[in-house]
């Protein structure tokens, strides 16, 4: 071989092999970018088309009452699947499986047909129905494990808690509020799919496990609850009202007891219900508070030192300011009267009057203090936050008819606030719903909510003064109807008029705001009945026996020791001289009882079935056998009517005896207690219109 | 008796045990992409295995014949091969050839068993090229390049035909190898190779810009080009280069364990017992693996050359050069192409994909260096 050509050889094979060292070193740089330095990412590529995530839901949290019993609680159900894609022939797997659930063919075969990667078919399958589907083994039905919501109590609460949807979210109320805690973490369980999208059985499963949501105990006592909730059902059917609401607070930390709205529904099946029963209007409505907001006046006015309690005043019937002409409830006015009876009076012009005297500026520092027009920052969705006008469209018209509650719109939580207020010395706090968030297990305490102070309003004197003279519209004024027997209450009534279509009509809302017992506060509530179509809408009347009763139960249950028990409806002062009771708005009965049994003697004024007026005034000292002049409203629209009825003597009958004699009678009872009858109200031998309601106390058999 | 031992002691066994190696790693790998997959396997989860052990056993058997001869054959036995070649590739085109996944390239020869006569197709151009080109005595000017050039164009012709790209690609490149180890011209060479692309450009150019037809379909463009962005078609074209890729990539360092892949198994990565057995041996044995079988290449390759530098004559060195540039073509282009550098032509990984004609192929080719290596040239110093 010749030697150039050798070396020509030599040559071009070594640059062969360096080619060859090129080529295996790219091929080897290459394997390590891919397997060393971009190996996550395509592992992550892989297990990504070839494991499926099935979202393994949370159990949601627990919502207990401050009893720690239970009210809301999840548990695990079996839930029946599809996924649409892998559903090779929809049309007839649609009907086996509507055979199998007992659904409806058409319903089945759109929900198969659907274009997405996952479809709910049922929900709430029976036992035996889930049992045949898995037989049936029809690839694309699938069973997963899926948490139920069950509202253990039905609809106690029910609009407190709210509602959560199927995917565990909360939609309503508290589950809304504290959706975030009560919802918890999903975890997810992985399994292995074929490129064809088959489910590999025994391929590889990984699971994430799920956190499950906290727990709630809320500020609620369930037994409280049941109690309101019960006794504000009976007053709204009893009245005929629209809808009626009750808020009961302990005044002295902010926390509410109970809350109840009626209508109600059950949120195990909110959707058979219309939307407007789910609302939660008494914390998500306003409205025009009428006389009970006169507290807040009041309490103003009293703090700035412009009215003292025997402050005297003169109302004849009306108050002119500028150009108006404010009319007092009462037609002909309350005449001359101390403050105390003002308030007893519940007497528009004085409250006016008030809130002239303390003008725009510092009448707004006090709704501003009292947080009117804001929300309470109660930890439930949507408060509304009440209308305040503007303080600079106030003008002395509007600030004088705000003075007595109305051209002001004001939440029922606001209003109960700013009695408590008054209450606990002086304190506006923050409304709460919620005790402590819990661990899932409940066991742990993770998150305390206690009591907090927004602002002092008014000073502890203040607050005891006034709460004494609201003790006195219990005692003697327009809401003695709210005594509650033992204790002593403090109150207001109210009964505002409601504005349709921009002018005051027929319609009415009758309030009362209370707090008992007054020295030692442990409740205070609102009561709220919407539209009453019962003959009497006063608040007096239909609203503060339905705190009494409330009252009287919770008191009871909470242990409240009764404080000094009172003579009858009177106070003794002194041996020979008597108190005059408070007549107004009794029926014609009750109130000439009261009176005969007070000693006093009495002489009627008209024909009318109702006490509108008395003379002398309730609360002055009279001696025994006064003649105590009762005028009674001219062809009263609460007018007597021919067909009335005369109530029975009821004491010893069972409830069912009872029951049965007074709807023979067309009247309506209230039951409080049970066993046998041992008091009536009104009295035997009254008469009563069809349709009244008398109210039945019964008592244990063995009881004294 | 003296002769055996002499040839016994002759052999390279760097080179023997390195393809051992490769056929043993291919059988295993034989299993694990196959068994599961009963549309080939029909229940019998050896039978690739099985299949595949016989071509090998067949490739065994012709290797130590051909090791043990003369690899300077009878004048006349390069004409039969050439005709016989020829006549192979007819019959493929014909109604008796196979189609495949939109190739004629099979021959069914009852019962199981088929062939793939583009395989054998290399083997015996490098063989009579080789002998072509150490027979001429003028290798220098541009004019002198007729003659092997018309050598190889009937095969070449007849395996586009099929058409086969992948193989015909590995025929230019043993060819441009083969002149260059015969000491061809180097600057023509160059130039003939600059020439070719610039040819090509301008087919594609015109085809874009005046819409002259092209020799290609178009699937087997976008196949040949899907690889410089698989992404562009994930679910079309670029499936196979993305699962691949992801196989390799899945597989990390020390890979999902043997018979514990899961693009294979699951379906994702299709082709895994031939095309793509490198991906699947990568996922399955990691950078491990893959590492170890680059570097079992690397010494296949490296022995090939070396074997070449001590061939006796230049028709031994050209036989070598020839089987090294075809070893290291599929090599590049089918590890290429499982890790995305280079395009899918479908063609085998020597000793490592599933597939009798090929195992069988490079086994022969294997035994014409062992006989080359046995008879070399000794160095006297």
């Amino acid at each position: 071989m010749p030697g150039l050509n050798q070396l020509i050889f030599r040559k071009r094979t070594t640059l062969l092999l360096l080619g060859i060292f090129a080529i295996v070193g790219i091929l080897i740089g290459r394997l390590f970018y891919i397997q060393g330095i971009k190996s996550n990412y395509y592992q992550k590529m892989a297990e990504d088309q070839r494991l499926r995530d099935i979202r393994v839901e949370p159990m949601r949290g627990t919502i207990f009452d401050r009893k720690m019993n239970t009210l809301a609680f999840s548990f695990d159900t079996e839930c029946i699947y599809a996924i649409p894609y892998q559903i090779k022939n929809p049309e007839e797997e649609a009907k086996i499986i509507a055979d199998k659930l007992k659904m409806s063919v058409d319903e089945v075969y759109n929900r198969l047909t659907k274009k997405t990667s996952f479809v709910w078919l049922k929900l709430k399958p029976h036992p035996n129905e889930v049992q045949s589907i898995m037989e049936a083994r029809i690839p694309g039905v699938e069973v997963a494990q899926k948490a139920q919501r069950f509202y253990l109590r039905g609809n106690l609460a029910a609009h407190l808690l709210g509602i959560s949807g199927i995917d565990n979210q909360g939609l309503e109320g508290i589950e809304k509020y504290y959706d975030q805690y009560l919802r918890g973490i999903p975890g997810s369980e992985q399994a292995e799919y074929d490129s064809k999208g088959n489910h590999i059985p025994l391929g590889e499963r990984r699971f994430i496990d799920a956190q499950n949501g906290a727990c709630l105990v809320l500020t609620i006592d369930q037994v409280i609850q049941y109690i309101t909730e019960r006794e504000l059902e009976k007053a709204v059917l009893a009245n005929g009202a629209k809808r009626g609401a009750i808020i009961i607070m302990n005044p002295m930390n902010g926390e509410i007891l109970a809350l109840a709205n009626y209508p109600t529904f059950d949120p195990n099946k909110y959707s058979a219900y219309p939307t407007s029963a789910r609302r939660n209007w008494v914390l998500t409505d306003q409205f025009e508070p009428g006389s009970t907001f006169k507290i807040v006046t009041s309490a103003a006015a009293f703090e700035e030192g412009i009215v003292q309690r025997n402050s005297e005043f003169f109302d004849p019937g009306f108050l002119i300011v500028e150009d108006r002409r404010l009319r007092c409830w009462r037609a002909g006015g309350h005449g001359s009267q101390t403050f105390v009876e003002a308030v007893e009076n519940s007497c528009n012009p004085v409250f006016a009057s008030l809130a002239l005297r303390l003008g725009q500026e510092k009448f707004y520092k006090y709704l501003k203090a009292f947080n009117f027009g804001a929300q309470t920052g109660v930890d439930f969705p949507g408060e509304a936050r009440g209308i305040v006008p503007p303080i600079s469209r106030v003008k002395n018209v509007e600030l004088a008819t705000i003075g007595f509650g109305q051209g002001i719109s004001v939440t029922p939580l606001q209003l109960l606030g700013a009695l408590s207020v008054i209450a606990n010395g002086g304190e506006l706090l923050q409304p709460r719903l919620v005790k402590e968030i819990r661990t899932p297990d409940g066991k742990q305490v993770i998150k305390e909510f206690e009591k907090r102070t927004i602002r002092r309003v008014i000073s502890k004197q203040t607050a005891q003064e006034f709460s004494f003279i609201l003790e006195s519209v219990v005692e003697n004024g327009s809401g003695n109807r709210a005594r509650v027997e033992g204790y002593t209450v403090a109150g207001k009534t109210g009964t505002a008029q409601k504005p349709q279509d921009g002018v005051y009509g027929q319609e009415r809302i009758a309030s009362f705001i209370g707090f008992t017992p007054v020295e030692n506060p442990k409740i205070a509530a609102i009561v709220i009945l919407d539209e009453p179509q019962s003959s009497v809408k006063y608040g007096g009347v239909i609203a503060a026996p339905v705190f009494s009763s409330i009252a009287t139960d919770v008191l009871k249950y909470l242990g409240v020791k009764p404080e000094v028990k009172r003579e009858g409806d009177v106070h003794t002062d002194g041996e020979n001289s008597l108190i005059v009771p408070n007549l107004i708005h009794l029926p014609r009965e009750e109130a000439i009882k009261n009176l005969s049994r007070a000693g006093l003697t009495w002489r009627g004024i008209g024909r009318g079935e109702f006490v509108i007026s008395q003379s002398p005034k309730a609360g002055i000292m009279v001696k025994p056998k006064t003649t105590i002049l009762l005028y009674f409203d001219e062809e009263s629209k609460y007018g007597k009517d021919s067909s009335t009825v005369v109530v029975p003597d009821l004491t010893g009958l069972s409830f069912s005896e009872v029951n049965k004699v007074l709807t023979d009678l067309d009247l309506k009872m209230v039951a409080n207690g049970t066993g046998i009858a041992f008091k009536q109200l009104p009295a035997p031998g009254t008469r009563l219109s069809p349709g009244a309601i008398v109210t039945v106390y019964f008592v244990a058999k063995g009881d004294n | 008796m003296w002769e055996r031992k002499k040839l016994l002691k002759n052999i390279d066994f760097y080179l023997l045990g390195t393809v051992l190696l490769l056929v043993v790693i291919s059988l295993v790998m034989i299993y694990s992409t196959t068994s599961h997959n009963t549309a080939l396997t029909s229940g019998n989860p050896f039978l690739m295995v099985k299949k595949q052990l016989v071509a090998i056993m067949i490739g065994i058997f012709g290797m130590s014949i051909i090791m043990c001869s003369d690899y300077r054959l009878p004048d006349l036995v390069y004409q039969i091969l050439y005709g016989f070649n020829l006549l192979l590739l007819i019959i493929v085109l014909t109604p008796l050839g196979h189609e495949v996944k939109g190739a004629k390239s099979w021959l069914n020869l009852g019962g199981p068993f088929s062939l793939q006569p583009s395989e054998f197709a290399k083997l015996m151009v490098i063989i009579t090229l080789a002998k072509h080109l150490a027979d001429k005595e003028d290798l220098d000017s541009f004019w002198d390049l007729w003659s092997p050039f018309l050598h190889i164009l009937p095969p070449l012709a007849l395996v586009f035909l099929q058409p086969d790209l992948g193989t015909a690609l590995v025929f230019f490149f043993f060819f441009f190898i083969m002149l260059y180890i015969a000491g061809y011209n180097g600057r023509f060479l160059f130039g003939i190779i600059m020439a070719g692309v610039l040819i090509l450009a301008l087919i594609f150019l015109s085809h874009h810009y005046f819409g002259t037809p092209l020799p290609f379909k178009e699937y087997q463009i976008r196949r040949m080009t899907i690889f410089l962005n698989p992404d562009s078609d994930p679910t079309g074209s670029g499936w196979n280069v993305r699962q691949a890729i992801i196989a390799v990539g899945s597989g990390r360092f020390a890979g999902k364990g043997l018979f514990q892949g899961t693009q294979g198994r699951l379906g994702f990565l299709p082709e895994n017992h031939t095309d793509f057995i490198f991906a699947v041996l990568c996922e399955e044995w990691g950078f491990l693996g893959g590492f170890t079988v680059l570097s079992l290449y690397f010494i296949l390759v490296w022995r090939s050359l070396v074997i070449m530098q001590h061939a006796k004559d230049k028709y031994g060195r050209l036989i070598a050069s020839g089987i090294t540039a075809m070893f290291v073509f599929h090599i590049l282009e089918n590890i290429g192409m499982n890790m995305g550098i280079m395009p899918i032509t479908g063609i085998p990984l020597p000793f490592l994909s599933y597939g009798g004609s090929s195992v069988i192929t490079n086994l022969f080719a294997v035994g014409f260096l062992e006989s080359i290596w046995i008879r070399r040239q000794k160095l006297l110093f």
